[in-house]
This record gives C-alpha cells, structure tokens and sequence, in this order.
C-alpha cells in the first residue's frame, strides 16, 4: 500500500519521491548498516565488495548487490506483472530514487534487477560431497569407473 | 631556410566554405546519430558477430589513424630532413594530422561496447596490452603535434621547431608500428600473425597520409583561389609513388614469407585465390586499383604536369589503402580460425566455416561519421590559425 | 548389478594387466584418497596455490559434450538472446566435431575457454578487465570492460562472445549484459562455494575436475597416468582444460 502510494506522489510530481522500501521492510526491521550510512555511502560498499568478489572471490553476503535485491526488491507486483528497474512505474527500490537524483545506473545492465523465481536447477555434487562422482573425494569409486577411465584411450571412439 | 620568407594566412570563411563545412559537420552528425542507436540498442543491429567481430568501423578508423601519423610525414622530411620545400607545408600537414586522429579515434571509442566507460580506458591500463599503448601513444601524438604547431606558428619558440619536429617524427613512426603491432602480435590469428605487418603499416600510412594531404592541399587552394604550382605537386607526385611502391613491395613480402609458414596457407590461399569478395578486392581493389593504376597515373609521361591525374591518383591510393585494410581486417576474421591443423571442423559456433560479414547503414554511418569529423575540424583549423602558404606557385619555390 | 560385476570382472584383468608394465591403475587408487579439495571459506580470498583444471574424457562421452554445454546454458542463461541474430548469440562453450582430413576418423569434444595459464586475452585486454585469477580462472571482470573485443580477436579458440543486446532476468549468480565480453568462467560462483562447474556435473563419468597444481590430486594423477593433450598444443598457453584422446 505504502508503495502504491509512493508511486502515486511520484505520479503527482509533488516533490521527493518516497523510496520503495516496503519489500525490505517486511524481511528485516535493519539494514546491513545504519540507515543513514547506507543513503549516504550505499555505492561505495558495493564498489569494494564488487572488486573483492570478482578479482579475489570473497562472496560474503553483507554487501552483495545480490542481497541487495534479494531483500529490496519483489520479484512481481501484486498483479503478478515483473519488477525492473527500467520500468516506467519506478517502483524498482533502485529506480524510485535513482531517476529522481538523475544518477545514471549500468548495475543492471549485467545484474539480474529482482530475485530469481523459477529455480534454477539443483546440483546435487559437491567437491566434497560422498556421493559417487568421479571428482568426488574419499570414496572407493566402483571399480568399473576406473576401469572406463583407465581404458578409455584404447576404446576408439564411442560415439 | 627558405631565401623568400612564406607568408601564411588564414583561410577565407567564403560561402563555399561554409557550404562544406556544413556538410562535413552533417555527415559527422550521421556518425552520431549510430552512436546513439548503438548505444542504446546494442550491436545487434550491425552487422558485426561473434565471429567478424571487428568491421567496418575498426576499418575506417584504422585507416584514419594510419593516414594521420602518414600527413605528419610531411612536415617531418621538412624538420627532420630539412628538405626546405616541405617546410611551407608543415603546419597543414600537423593539422590534418591531428584532425585525421581525432576522427578515428572517435569512431574507435564510439564503436566500443562500453563507450561510457572511456574514463575507464583512461584510469585502468594493463601496460601488458598493446592497446594500452596505443591510448597513450595516440594521446601524445596529439600533444606533439600541438606542440610542433606551436613552434611553427610562434615565432619566440622557433628554437624549439626542429626538436618538436623531431620527436614527433620519432612518435609517429611508434605510433604506426603500435598500430599495426594491435594486428601483428594476434598469435591466434593466422592472417596476422606476422612481423612484416608493422612496416607495412609504416609505408601504408606514408602512403595513405600523402594521398589525402594531396587532395585536401588540392582542393582548399582551389576553395580559397590560391596559386599552387607544379614545382610542390611534382615533388609530392613522386613521393606518393615511392610510399606506393614500398607499400606494395612489403605486402608482397608478407604474402611470400607466408608461402613458408604451413599455419598461413590456408588462409593465404583463401585470400589470394577462393575468397570470393576478399580475392577480388585483394586483387582488383587492392593491387590493381591501389596500387598499379596510380602509380602509371603517375610515370606515365604524358601525364607529367597534370594536376587531375595527380589527383585521381590519390584517390585511387585512397580507396585502394582502404579495401587493403578491409581485406586486412575483416578478410583476415572471416577465415576461420584453425582448431585442429589437418582436420575439419564442424560446430553450432561456425566453427570451420568461411564467415560472412556484410556491414550494415549503422556501420557506414559510424565511419563515414568519423571521416566527416575529421574534415570537418580541418576545415575549422584553418579558419582559425594561419596554416596555409599564401601561396604556393612556382616562383615562389624555385629559388631552392 | 550383474552389469556392474562383469565390469569389476573386467577390471580386475585390466589392472593386472597394467600393473605389469605401467602405473595407471594404481595411480588412480591412490588418488581417490588423496583428493581434498575443501571448500574456501567465503570471506578468503582464493589462492594461487591451486590451479583448477578439467580434464576431459573425449571417448566416454557419449554424446560428444552436448549435455555439457546444455547445462552451461541452464546454469548461465546464455544462448537465447532474444534479437540476436544466430551469428551474434553467445556461445560459451559448443561441441565441435572434428574429422580428420586423411583417415576420416571423427570425434566430437566440448570446446571452452581453456583457461589458459598464459592466455592471450589477458594480455591484450586494455583495461585489465580480461583477468586470470589467483587460482587460474580466465574470467572477465565486466565492470571494467570497455567492450573494445580486442580479447575475442587474440583468443585462439574463439572461447568468447559478445553480448549484442540489452538483457534482463539473468542468473542473479552469473551477471551478464550488454556490450561486453563474456566467456566460461569454470563456475566460479560455485568453486566459491566448493561445488563443481556446472558442466562437469553434466558428465559424471567423463570428466575429472580438480586441483593441477597438487600433485596428489585425481586429476594430476590422471593426467600422469593418461597424459592429457591440449588443443593447440603448439601455442604453448598451458591450458588448464585438457583432453584425453583427442
Ligand atoms: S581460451 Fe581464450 S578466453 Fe580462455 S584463457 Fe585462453 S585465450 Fe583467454
Ligand atoms: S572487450 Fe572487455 S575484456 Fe575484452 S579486451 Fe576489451 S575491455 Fe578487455
């Protein structure tokens, strides 16, 4: 309600939008920092959490824009239409402001702009999983697998 | 130096003038509006792909940027040589130079993915890359040619001429080998992998620049109703055909030392005999209308003296240099490339298969865009400062 | 079952007989209980003592890497680009079939990127966007990409596309967009987390994934025992994904 009601003051152009913030709300009473801190500086936690996942991959949840969105942002309205930051309603959590401050954003040119809905599909192997895989450890694989493994290169082709 | 001191002048804001500029800066707003389409859409509507995925606009702005260190060369045999006959011509040539980079440079960043992003370019350099080097030395080339204008048109700083001149022929030739280095040092790539192609771009560009200076030179005194004389056309006439015939000369020995190298034949072959377009471009384009025709345009005596066979001359040079790059660049992409010597190749990537690659209006409005830039801001140049010799008849020449 | 037996049967024989003259069969029972591979703890950052490798079984796939390549798909979300022309989709990872001029003889492998340990892409990119990281992944760091395709130009086996459109709903785990390099990254995002690339998964039993730089790894003791070719070996890139019997 709080957001339909957002975007309608944005609709009135009367002055400041509200930011979206009714999705988070309903997860957490708190951000990862204060408030205050977060309007302020949000950017600059993503700039350096960006740089050590990528180049180090340090994937720590605090400052990843994927939480971000996880908690900020309905994957659907209630009509069940998608959320996106380039939508023209500007209810994305990110746009509500954005477009207001006119800071342009390539975040989402590459990030996915709400949760993912559809799962993806469930790997069950893990490096260090016991269950059977040729790269698992510390099993006695069947002895038929090493078998194919070991012979392979005298198979000829099986295809 | 010269025993009749050259008085140089602005060029007259005449209504012809303005008439040209206008259309350059019409053809530059054309590039501009691609860009913006580009940027908004996506290269999805070029006709670029993942397997051409340099095209027409890397071809136009490769053959600015070529052309651009070659029109220095004429001030630099004026400074670095002291050919005194040259030296009248040295402002010109450091302003076209300057105007040719900066149209291939705007087309080069305006095609990138990420032209927002230039700051970035700027900010993060991998000194590993070739094309790190060539931000840099394309930024300095700049800044020597301001410079060297500097010291030609003040006269306090006349010292300092020859050494301006100096260092920015020393550039220049770096700058050109760095250019052809970007297409030399692609191990992957059978087509380019190979140590002639910087040289060759060296006689390229000398080849290039002068063409285009010739025309320009041409057709501003025509424009401003100045005299020029046979005694500068003939000079450069035969420049052109020497820088001609050292260009054709080294494509020669890159296509003979490739003859050795069992990874090239493929692709030799592909590009000297089966490649459809690219083998006739090669041999009609490139050798024929590039190459052999201007330069019997050019020894051909009953043609001495005649300022439109010069003139028509370079514009083949012109249009032979860019299907030379075209065949270079794209031809050098659309062979596939070689997975697995001495077998064939077959996957849903095209993947042993001859690629094709037809350019779309986004393309050549993004290059044509650069090109009218370019003449554009030449054009402006010599409204604003004085370049250009009052004139340039015989009489005033003769006396070195 | 019985299957399986005859198998073991078969296995046994094998083993004796390789046992006489060479090592591969006991090497491999050595590596089982030598692999660990613990999983990196989230907030370290990864480390250049390991260098992830793939080494792919090109006879015990039995459908030439199709089922790779379709869960690389899935896992990234690559290759349905909606105005993409065929020519400009991403394609990080294909099956190529290969037949031999002379002989004839064909067989079909997965191609990817082959992460490099001295990869050209990385070399020539501008920006540095184009990087290897501590432990031998070739990836590209997108926010810093230009877009210029230099990269695609020195790869030589045309591991990387380009992203023609504008795009949404990606993976939220595997970002990627407009006008910017791409190529298979080994999963990244689930080495992190200690689970294995997406591909491998795909194909159990012909693929071993691991650590190249422990010599006591199921992949080095395999690659010892069974070699393990790269494609162009002439290029001397040192690839990290390597085949056998190719
Ligand atoms: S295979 Fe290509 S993209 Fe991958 S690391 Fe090597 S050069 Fe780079
Ligand atoms: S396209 Fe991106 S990753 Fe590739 S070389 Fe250019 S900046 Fe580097």
């Amino acid at each position: 309600m709080l957001a339909l009601f957002a975007i309608a003051l944005v609709g009135c152009d009367a002055g400041v939008p509200k930011s979206n913030l009714a999705p988070a709300k309903a997860k957490a009473a708190q951000c990862v920092e204060p408030t205050a801190e977060m309007r302020k500086n949000h950017m600059q936690y993503l700039l350096v959490h960006r740089d050590k996942t990528v180049i180090e991959g340090i994937r720590t949840t605090k400052h990843s824009l994927n939480e971000c969105i996880n908690c900020h942002i309905a994957p659907t309205r209630e009509d069940g239409s998608a959320v996106h930051y380039a939508d023209e309603k500007k209810d994305h959590f990110c746009a509500s402001c954005h477009t207001y401050v006119g800071v342009k954003l390539d975040c989402f040119q590459c990030h996915a702009d709400r949760p993912q809905v559809a799962g993806t599909i469930n790997y069950q192997h893990k490096l260090s999983s016991n269950t059977y895989h040729l790269s698992a450890k510390g099993t006695q694989p069947n002895a038929s697998d090493l078998l194919w493994l070991g012979n392979s290169q005298n198979q000829g082709v099986t295809q | 130096m010269s025993s009749k001191t050259i008085v140089y002048s602005e060029l007259r804001a005449s209504k012809a003038y303005y008439i040209l500029l206008s259309i350059c800066f019409a053809i530059a707003g054309l590039g501009a509006i691609s860009f913006f389409h580009l940027e908004h859409e996506g290269h999805y509507v070029t006709g670029m792909n993942n397997q051409i995925v340099w095209g027409l606009p890397h071809v136009f702005a490769i053959f600015l940027i070529v052309a651009a260190s070659g029109a220095l060369n004429i001030a630099s045999i004026g400074t670095v040589f002291s050919k005194t006959i040259y030296q009248p011509l040295g402002r010109l040539s450091a302003l076209l130079a300057i105007s040719l980079l900066i149209g291939g440079l705007a087309i080069l960043v305006l095609d990138l993915g990420h032209a927002d992003r230039l700051i970035i370019a700027m900010t993060y350099y991998n000194f590993k890359s070739i094309f790190a080097w060539n931000i840099i030395l394309y930024n300095g080339f700049l800044a020597l040619c301001i410079l060297y204008i500097w010291t030609m048109q003040d006269r306090k700083l006349k010292a300092f001429y020859p050494y301006a001149g100096f260092f920015a022929f020393s550039w220049r030739l770096i700058l050109t080998l760095g250019t052809g280095s970007i297409f030399g040092f692609l191990v992957s790539r059978a087509y380019y992998n190979s140590a002639v192609l910087a040289p060759l771009f060296i006689a390229l560009s000398f080849a290039l620049g002068l063409a285009v200076f010739i025309i320009l030179l041409f057709f501003t005194y025509r424009l401003d109703k100045r005299e020029l004389g046979d005694v500068v056309l003939n000079r450069l006439r035969y420049l052109l055909a020497i820088f001609v015939a050292a260009a054709m000369f080294l494509e020669l020995a890159r296509h003979l030392t490739a003859l050795y190298i069992a990874q090239r034949q493929g692709v030799e072959q592909f590009i000297l005999l089966d490649g459809g377009i690219y083998t006739l471009l090669f041999w009609v384009g490139q050798v024929l209308v590039g190459g052999l025709i201007p330069l019997s345009l050019i020894f051909c005596r009953a043609l001495k003296n005649n300022h439109w066979s010069l003139l028509l001359a370079s514009i083949l040079v012109i249009i032979g240099g860019f299907v030379q790059l075209y065949v270079l660049i794209v031809g050098g992409q659309v062979y596939p490339l070689e997975l697995f010597p001495n077998a064939e190749v077959q996957s849903s990537f095209f993947d042993g298969e001859i690629h094709a690659y037809a350019p779309s209006i986004w393309e050549w409005m993004l290059g044509l865009g650069g090109v009218g830039l370019a003449l554009a801001l030449f054009l402006c140049g010599m409204v604003a400062l004085r370049f250009l010799p009052k004139s340039l008849a015989d009489s005033e020449l003769v006396a070195h | 079952m019985s299957q399986i037996n005859a198998y073991r049967r078969k296995f046994m024989a094998a083993l004796s007989g390789i046992a006489a003259g060479g090592l591969a069969s006991g090497v491999i029972l050595r590596s089982v209980q030598a692999n660990d591979v613990p999983a990196k703890p989230v907030d370290q950052p990864v480390s250049n003592k390991v260098r992830w490798g793939m080494l792919i079984d090109i006879n015990r796939l039995t459908d030439g890497g199709a089922s790779m390549v379709e869960a690389c798909k899935r896992e990234h979300g690559w290759g349905n680009d909606p105005k993409a022309r065929p020519e400009q989709q991403a394609q990080w990872m294909r099956t190529v079939k290969v037949t031999d001029k002379l002989t004839k003889h064909s067989f079909t492998l997965p191609v990817m990127c082959q992460h490099c340990a001295e990869p050209p892409c990385v070399d020539v990119c501008p920006t540095g966007a184009s990087m290897k990281r501590a432990d031998g992944i070739v990836q590209v760091n997108k926010h810093i990409c230009i877009g210029c395709r230099y990269c695609m130009m020195a790869c030589p086996y045309k591991a990387r596309s380009f992203v023609h459109e504008n795009l949404t709903d990606q993976q939220p785990h595997s970002p990627r967009g407009i006008g910017t390099v791409e190529s298979c990254n080994l999963c990244v995002h689930r080495i992190d987390k200690g689970q294995l690339p997406a591909c491998v998964e795909a194909a159990p039993n012909a693929v071993i994934f691991g650590d190249l730089n422990d010599p006591n790894s199921r992949i080095s003791q395999a690659m010892k025992a069974l070699g393990g070719s790269q494609i162009r070996a002439d290029l001397g890139l040192n690839t990290g994904v390597r085949y056998l019997g190719l």
